[in-house]
């Protein structure tokens, strides 16, 4: 045999098991999904005229390509507000998400570029059909702010019912975290991230039972506040949710400990929610689901503060009933009613939204 | 030219060497539920258009692929099962998956024999398999009711759903073809 011919024959080898590596079902293909929320929100705060507000809130597209069954690229682009004009007021444009994908097998893959922090049930999967209410839960806007996502690297897998996850990513901006808004005004965002400090963070989940998805994360960052000064910032999370037989139930509590208040004028941040729902659609024996729904949160970005009045300021409650319809799986109908409660004060904001959202 | 001859024949051997893996899991799958000593008699069948079209409206789904993998199984010359595999599209990637039957068409067993998505792996479980068995083409597979929802893995089960429902109307028509 000549030297060619070796040659051929070697890099016939090579070039067909790379090829034929896929199995007979997978191609390389480019995808796109989406989903979107159109919402009318009423808001009638105590000693205050009442607002109404229609908004476009979330347009969001998925594009993604897969090269090979191991390597793909998966992005998300949101526009919030419908219109962007420079100020924030007028609406944000966001990549969320955008990463290369190595999917090895079920028990290891990793992700790099724009992820995910991996904390609750909302941030990774917050699809409006997934969640009952019009807007998001208060918890998933005061104490774990979402969407939470910026530039890092991340390890997953699946292994005999256990769902694990580890992200390191930018970390918070510790001068944005503040006595009223927690650690919210912290994300970066992805915007030229300042690196000095990464976000730790750790997820597992159980979901061996049908159903039921229940798991904890514990994420810590030291949060850039200048050049030699750092706010160390831990969040332990509980998360739970169960839907199956018509029943729809979900659980989230979250503590946050600062390691220096007098720098963001807190030191622990806390809050929890929990939604009951069951689906009528059955009895009514129709394939649409009816869902009417109950939900109560308590949270307070200022559980432990440096005055005790800081602490009752930011202290809220939050009482919601609704109905959530789904004529198909991937479209939904929303209205709920409810009344937050600012603890110290007492003073209630009444509001009532309407909603409709898609996904695909 | 004998060496020529030889490359093509590698070519074809490690080509089916590859191709082979999903089925041969299936094969697995399919005697450990019917037992080692029965006959698998395997089929790339390839769906008469009536049928396809007509299950694609009622089931709102379209099939992955022209054709899908059959099996039969016998012992002598009575007929104790079929098992049909085919792929829906996740996300973004095909999700392979096995639907076993008895000689009636009720569900036996599923199995989701190869997920490639970063998310929504859970479909796996068996627990959430179970749901499906003794189902058949009359009856409903609405998800949330008859089929538990995985929080994480919305589209995987809505797309999963589907394609085991299509499969166990397609086995009621072609069972006597297998």
């Amino acid at each position: 045999m000549n030297l060619t011919l070796k040659l051929t024959l070697l890099s016939s080898l090579v070039v067909t098991t790379s090829v034929f590596a896929e199995d007979e079902f997978f191609t390389p293909k480019t995808t796109v999904g989406g989903y979107g929320e159109l919402h009318y929100n009423y808001e009638k705060k105590d000693g205050s005229d009442a607002t109404k507000i229609l908004d476009f809130h979330r347009f969001v597209t998925f594009f993604s390509h897969s090269w090979t069954e191991k390597w793909s690229f998966k992005s998300e682009v949101e526009l919030e507000h419908n219109f962007v004009e420079g100020a924030a007021e007028k609406g944000e444009l966001e990549l969320e998400q955008a990463y290369v994908n190595y999917h090895c097998n079920e028990s290891f893959g990793f992700q790099a570029g724009v992820v995910l922090a991996s904390i609750g049930l909302i941030n990774e999967y917050h699809e409006p059909p997934t969640f009952l209410s019009v807007e998001r839960s208060d918890y998933n806007n005061k104490i774990i702010p979402t969407t939470w996502f910026g530039n890092g690297i991340a390890f997953y897998g699946r292994k005999s019912g256990f769902d694990y996850k580890f992200t390191v990513m930018e970390g918070l901006d510790g001068k944005k975290i503040s006595a009223s808004k927690g650690i919210r005004d912290g994300r970066q965002k992805g915007f030229k991230s300042n690196a000095e400090d990464f976000l730790y963070n750790a997820r597992l989940d159980y979901t061996g039972f049908s159903g039921l998805r229940v798991g904890t994360s514990f994420s810590f960052n030291d949060a850039t506040v200048g050049k030699d000064t750092t706010n160390s910032v831990s969040i332990l999370e509980l998360h739970a949710k169960y839907e199956a037989n018509d029943v729809y139930t979900v659980f989230e509590v979250a503590n946050i400990t600062y390691g220096d208040k007098d720098l963001a004028g807190v030191e622990t941040s806390f809050g929890y929610y929990l939604d009951f729902g069951y689906n009528f659609g059955t009895f009514l024996k129709t394939e649409a689901k009816i869902i009417p729904w109950l939900r109560f949160e308590d949270y307070n970005t200022a559980k432990k503060a440096a005055t005790e009045a800081v602490e009752k300021a930011n202290h809220y409650t939050n009482w919601k009933v609704g109905v959530s319809v789904k004529p198909i799986e991937s479209v939904v109908f929303k209205v709920d009613y409810g009344v937050k409660k600012q603890e110290s004060t007492k003073t209630k904001t009444k509001q009532m939204n309407l909603g409709v959202g898609y996904q695909f | 030219m004998r060496i020529i001859l030889f490359v093509f024949v590698l070519l074809a051997f490690v080509q089916n060497l590859f191709a082979s893996e999903i089925k041969k899991q299936a094969e697995k799958s399919i005697s450990g539920i019917f037992g080692k000593d029965k006959t698998l008699t395997f089929k790339k069948f390839a769906l008469p258009k009536d049928t396809k079209n007509n299950i694609e409206k009622k089931v709102q789904q379209q099939f992955f692929a022209q054709e899908v993998y059959t099996w039969k199984i016998t012992q002598k010359d009575s007929v104790c099962g079929f098992a049909i595999l085919d792929n829906v599209l996740g996300k973004a990637l095909p999700i392979t998956f096995l639907v076993v039957f008895d000689a009636k068409g009720s569900i036996l067993s599923t199995e989701i024999v190869k997920y490639r998505e970063a998310y929504g792996g859970q479909i796996s479980e068996k627990g959430w398999n179970l749901k499906f068995i003794g189902k058949n083409a009359n009856s409903t597979f609405v998800v949330g009711k008859d089929v538990d929802g995985i929080s994480g893995a919305t589209i995987s089960v809505i797309s999963v759903t589907k394609g085991i429902e299509k499969l166990s109307l397609l086995i009621q028509e072609i069972k006597t073809k297998l």
